[in-house]
């Protein structure tokens, strides 16, 4: 059923459609009208979730780490300071092995105070160990979180279903709802490894010594390694079950372009307008958006490029002494290959500015101008 | 027991990090360096027990309302509770660690409350089974004697009591009243020890009837003819009609011998004998008056036994001193001296003085000297050495003669009930050392209660059984954080009223309930009494709750050494000693 | 004298790590007796993340679950609600803290907890200090004591924080305090909690030999002397309002559970007073609590 709603309440579909059990959540904005639309699901008799309704974001994943390891599925969502909040249990919930699953509202962390729009919050949390997908619009938010629950549960991790502040959670879009039983026969209840039982009592977490730490350490990453086949496993899957996928990673524009604009979360739309009139006007230039953020896809990303001479990354999010991350993720990625194509860093529209067609414009513009960047970061409309 | 887990690769280990193991195979008890163990100590009241009764023993079965238990635990070293439940001077409880805290454990009123329920059991105490072919003859048959031959017949010895009185009991019959103790409670006693096997013949006296020689038959004999003769004052007129000696009229008048007496006696003493024949004098519905040359605090006599004296109407008077027994109007008139206290005596009483010039007269229908006792030394055979009064034994009880010992009243100056049980149970094992060869001074030694000279023939009896060591525990040993002051409980007395009716006994037997509130009471230093104090203090969980020598034992594979167990034992039953380096 | 009678069920296995004599290791056994085996025990970082035995191991018999720090009271109520959403009434959750978990860093997630009346067993393991990192000074330290960061030049110097009155406040069914020497007392709070739904929390008073530089026999007799020296009154609180003090009939003065105790020896005869004074008013505070 289509439905207009906005991300955050795609965000609550998503929720119900994959029968969370146990909620657990602290309101910043932008992401409170997830939890609001929640409670009113709850309250109104519809939803059969337990919320429990905390006093912090780091008490909200620490509450999952405890309902997950009680063998229930779980949900949370924050932005920003929260998610920061989180972050020691975000180690916590990956080294547990726990598949829960956190939307995260990408919102700029003060100081000085901001609400709006900015990767920073979930790109800092890129080495606690979870899995990250970056949403383009509503719809892609619906579906990755039902999606995440599956690669979740299947590989023991969490995952985090990143979506941008206001320009999807608080802007309605028309989204196609599956059906629960859709949903029930793509998604089987979660069926924990080690599920607790007071007749064969275990302790959990227990201490570990240097003698076996790096090994479970080492398991984490074999799980993560796994994340690219599941996911394309499951992504298919949907496919073929609710004719909408989106891969790891999504190439778009003229084949065999020259330079590819890689981007991620909402300044994909915008990009693949100015794309399209680009290739209408001839420019040798096609876009790559960037879903799956960890694990890192080299490979997709490697293929994806083959023949392109010059890489454009725009970033809205700064990673101070360095630059965007994305860009040094990419970078990083193609050093063991042949072929080291430069990297054009980008770096735009921190704490909610607009990334417009024309500043999307400039930095095709200046990348397809240059043979190589004059500087390891490209300020795009930064008031000079 | 959980093996050590290792893993040689990550595939075999789990995904995360759950225990798939407990920690038994951590031996945490090599952390060690001070080992506690259970070993149980021996209380006050026991080596101060000159009968070696195992009192802690036998309050602990009272306090689990095991009353045959702690009936049989007492005929272990006595044969003779329900008589010292009732008259023994009790030193146990003087020494009762109770004491410093509230007051001390009412130990003779249990002692006698388990010899009374003793009287309802079926007679457990049996044929002692086959006789060994040594026998012993045995000449007296008070508490010593008696105690004697019950030890020797359930060391299965032929033994014979030669007693000169129509009945057996010596001073137990003849010196107690029957308000302090009942006959029917020494009779039972006494039949107890018969019911063994033991042969006791009444009216034989030795010396007269019965001399060494005589004994041939019996390759031991064990002399305790008491002291039965009253010490004189050595006063002009003492010996006149009308002056009677104190034993003699309480022999009179427990034989139920009549007796003709006046209205008005004078008793003279201080001792318990004196308190004996003024009570007795006055249930025969007669005044007594008691004259004591010192003052109250010097008084020999029982307190208890004062105070009662006094409830029932005897008169004490103080400080005076007959000098003369004279005679007035048919009177008899003792002429006294007033006296005064000086400086301590060698016997740490104040020594009286007489006031010069300060004769008084008292008139009396008779006279009677309770001035103690004596042995009758002239009836003894040859070869039995004699000093200071008593008949000189070794360590053993052996009396200079082969195969004769001796013991009781004849043999020491504490003429107590208790001490003269513990001379015949210590004889008892000299005799049976002396017919197996064995050293019976050594014997006896390795028997002592603490450091003696109560003496205990448990360990004698039954070897490999749970032993005491010498250790006395100390009140400061015990942990009082366990305890609430709880007030002692004691036997109820009539009323003087129906007292001076006759010679029903005073006081009654403790009843069941009051009984286990004061067995409750009981510290039992140095006895374990499964508190359970260091099976839940534990933090190792190291205490087992497993029944071996002891209760408890120590889990030495795990124990740290931590010495909780130790501090809270409330008894100083576990102790502590450094582990070998 | 009464015999201690405790529920025989072991569920903390033999060795484990505590060190000899620890107070805790006695409150963990007593209270695991308590409790059974139907019991989801989260642990934050404490001296039982230690204790216990490391991985493969664990010397404990029922399910534990180890928790971040500051998280005791936000897992618990997760375990919870995943209980209750698999229709698991029976099983007891508990949270076993130290003080540093619950006085300091973990209070906000507690309080939120207790404000939501989660229904777990929240027991806080009080050995007055960070013990498990080297005796550091919490908000649970007592007045004028020594610890590595409050050196005896300069003690504690403010006295400890009242948690119970806090927990009173966020008006839950039942709180009590309670400590090993009473090792009754100790079981029947827990088994009474078991009873309570809500958010029950029991303040355990465990002495630490190392910690508070006494002798490890000494545990017990130290544990009795804090409540008969009011320095740890027994009592029970229900729905933030009744009161119920355990009154000891032998009270000492302060200075009798102090001496046993390196971490006071630096207390001049004033510093002694100036303690008594902060007992009795902490104490007549109570009464007064109590009153009403």
């Amino acid at each position: 059923m289509k439905r207009v709603i906005t991300g955050n309440q795609a965000v609550a579909y998503g929720v119900i459609l994959s029968r969370v059990d146990v909620i657990s959540a602290y309101p910043i904005t932008p992401q409170t009208t997830i939890v609001e639309e929640l409670s009113e699901l709850i309250a109104s008799g519809r939803l059969k979730t337990r919320f429990l309704k905390v006093e912090s974001e780091h008490s909200a994943m620490a509450a999952l780490i405890g309902a997950s390891t009680g063998g229930v599925r779980t949900f949370t969502a924050t932005s920003s300071h929260g998610l920061a909040y989180m972050h020691e249990m975000l180690h916590w919930a990956s080294g547990a092995r726990l598949p829960i699953v956190l939307v995260n509202v990408n919102r700029a962390l003060g100081a000085p105070w901001n609400i709006w729009g900015d990767q920073s919050d979930s790109l800092s949390q890129r080495d606690t160990g979870w899995i990250q997908l970056y949403c383009e619009n509503n719809q892609e938010v619906l579906d990755t979180i039902v999606q995440a629950y599956r690669i979740a549960e299947r590989v023991k991790l969490p995952v985090m279903v990143v979506l941008d502040a206001f320009v999807l959670s608080h802007t309605s879009e028309p989204v196609e709802v599956p059906s629960m039983e859709e949903v029930d026969s793509f998604l089987p209840p979660f069926c924990p490894d080690y599920p607790i039982d007071t007749q064969e009592p275990r302790a959990y977490s227990v201490i570990t010594t240097p003698e076996y730490f790096l090994e479970f350490r080492y398991k984490v990453q074999k799980a993560m390694e796994e994340v690219p086949e599941v996911s394309k496993k499951v992504d298919d899957e949907f496919r073929s079950r609710f004719g909408r996928g989106y891969g790891a990673i999504e190439r778009y524009g003229k084949e065999e372009a020259e330079v590819v604009l890689v981007t991620s979360g909402t300044v994909t739309s915008t990009s693949r307008m100015v794309i399209r009139k680009l290739n209408e006007e001839g420019w040798s230039v096609a876009g790559l958006k960037i879903k799956r953020f960890r694990p890192f896809p080299s490979e997709e990303i490697y293929r994806a490029i083959k023949g392109a001479k010059k890489l454009a990354v725009i970033d809205r999010n700064l990673s101070a002494g360095v630059g965007g991350i994305f860009a040094q993720e990419l970078r990083a990625a193609l050093y063991p290959k042949e072929e080291r194509l430069p990297v054009f860093g980008f770096v735009s529209g921190l704490g909610g500015r607009d990334i417009t067609p024309e500043l999307i414009e400039e930095a095709i513009q200046y990348t397809v101008e240059h043979p190589r960047p004059e500087e390891e970061i490209l300020w795009l409309g930064l008031k000079k | 027991m959980s093996k050590q887990l290792t893993f040689k690769s990550a595939s075999e280990m789990p995904m995360i990090s759950v225990s798939l193991g407990d920690m038994e195979w951590n031996k945490t008890g090599a952390w060690r360096t001070q080992r506690p163990f259970y070993e149980d100590k021996t209380p006050p009241c026991s080596a101060a027990c000159p009968a070696g009764n195992d009192i802690v023993a036998f309050i602990q079965k009272i306090a689990k309302e095991d009353f045959e238990g702690a009936w049989n635990i007492i005929k272990e070293e006595n044969p003779f509770p329900g008589v010292c439940g009732r008259v023994c001077f009790h030193p146990c409880e003087s020494k009762c660690n109770r004491g410093p805290f509230d007051e001390p454990i009412a130990i003779h009123a249990l002692e006698r409350f388990v010899a009374d329920f003793g009287s309802c059991l079926s007679r457990k105490t049996g044929k002692a089974g086959e006789k060994r072919k040594e026998k012993v003859a045995i000449i007296g048959s008070g508490p010593a004697g008696m105690s004697c031959a019950f030890h020797l017949a359930r060391l299965h010895y032929d033994v014979t009591v030669f007693e000169s009185f129509s009945l057996a009991g010596g001073m137990l019959r003849m010196g107690i009243p029957s308000y302090r103790l009942p006959k029917d409670i020494l009779n039972r006693e006494i039949s107890d020890i018969e019911a063994l096997g033991v042969e006791i013949r009444t009216g034989v006296s030795l010396g007269e009837d019965l001399r060494l020689e005589d004994l041939k038959d019996y390759q031991a004999v064990f002399i305790s003819t008491g002291a039965h003769r009253s010490r004189g004052l050595r006063i002009p007129g003492e010996k006149e009609k009308g002056v009677l000696s104190g034993l003699d009229l309480l022999k009179k008048i427990n034989l139920s011998k009549r007796v003709k007496l006046g209205d008005k006696i004078a008793v003279i003493g201080g001792g318990n004998t004196a308190m004996d024949v003024a009570r007795s004098v006055i249930r025969l519905g007669k005044k007594a008056t008691i004259l004591y040359r010192r003052s109250r605090e010097e008084m020999p006599a029982f307190e208890d036994e004062i105070l009662e004296a006094l409830e029932e109407g005897v008169k004490i008077r103080y400080l005076v001193n007959p000098i003369r027994v004279g005679q007035k109007d048919g009177l008899k008139r003792l002429e006294c001296l007033r006296m005064e206290l000086s400086e301590k005596d060698e016997s740490g009483r104040r020594r009286p003085v007489p006031i010069p010039n300060s004769n008084l007269f008292i008139d009396s229908d008779h006279v009677v000297i309770a001035a103690g006792e004596e042995i009758e030394a002239s009836f003894l055979p040859e070869g039995l050495e004699k000093k200071e009064g008593i008949i000189l034994t070794r360590r053993d009880g052996s009396a200079g003669i082969k195969g004769v010992f001796a013991g009781g009243d004849l043999t020491s100056n504490q003429r107590t009930v208790a001490h003269a049980i513990g001379s015949g149970k210590k004889a008892a094992m000299a005799i049976d050392c002396f017919f197996k060869g064995k050293d019976g001074e050594e014997v006896i030694i390795q028997h002592l209660i603490g450091e003696g000279p109560s003496l205990s023939i448990f360990g004698y009896l039954h070897p490999g059984e749970r032993l005491r060591n010498s250790h006395v525990v100390t009140f400061e040993e015990l942990n009082m954080d366990y305890f609430e002051p709880a007030k002692r409980q004691g036997e109820s007395k009539s009323a003087v009223k129906e007292r001076i009716k006759g010679f029903k006994e005073v006081s009654s037997t403790l009843s069941e309930g009051v009984a286990l509130d004061e067995a409750e009471r009981c510290f039992s230093c140095g006895t374990c009494n499964e508190c359970e104090n260091c099976y839940v203090f534990c933090p190792d969980g190291s205490i087992l709750k497993r029944e071996e020598l002891f209760p408890h034992q120590v889990d030495y594979d795990y124990c740290k050494g931590c010495g909780i167990c130790f501090t809270e034992c409330p008894r100083g039953a576990i102790s502590l000693q450094g582990e070998a380096k | 004298m009464k015999k201690i009678e405790i529920p025989l069920e072991e569920n903390l296995g033999h060795g484990h790590l505590a060190c000899a004599g620890c107070g805790a290791a006695i409150s963990m056994r007593l209270t695991l007796k308590a409790l059974g085996e139907k019991t989801i025990m989260v642990f934050p970082a404490s001296c039982w993340s230690i204790v216990p035995g490391s991985w493969p191991y664990s010397s404990f018999r029922i399910t534990a679950i180890h928790a971040g720090f500051v998280t005791a009271g936000a897992t618990a109520s997760g375990v919870r609600a995943a209980l209750d959403v698999r229709g698991d009434l029976e099983t007891q959750v508990a949270v076993w803290a130290g003080d540093g978990g619950t006085f300091d860093i973990g209070l906000q997630a507690l309080s939120g907890a207790a404000e939501r009346n989660e229904d777990f067993i929240y027991i806080c393991n009080d050995n007055e200090g960070y013990m498990n990192t080297g005796t550091q000074r919490s908000s649970a330290t007592p007045l004028l004591a020594w610890t590595t960061t409050t050196p005896v030049m300069q003690p504690k110097e403010n006295p400890k924080k009242d948690i119970m009155a806090i927990m009173a406040d966020h008006h839950i069914p039942y709180a009590a305090t309670a400590t090993i020497a009473y090792p009754e007392d100790l079981i029947r709070k827990l088994q009474k909690a078991k009873g309570i739904r809500g958010t029950r929390f029991i303040h355990l008073f465990s002495p630490c030999p190392p910690g508070w530089k006494m002798a490890s026999e000494q545990t017990i007799k130290i544990s009795r002397l804090a409540v008969r020296s009011r320095i740890f009154p027994l009592y029970e609180i229900e729905n933030g309002r009744n009161y119920t003090i355990q009154e000891e009939s032998r009270i000492v003065p302060v200075k009798e559970y102090l001496k046993l105790q390196g971490r006071f020896g630096h207390l001049t005869e004033k510093d002694i007073e100036t303690t008594q004074k902060n007992v009795d008013d902490t104490w007549e505070r109570l009464q007064r609590r109590a009153r009403c």
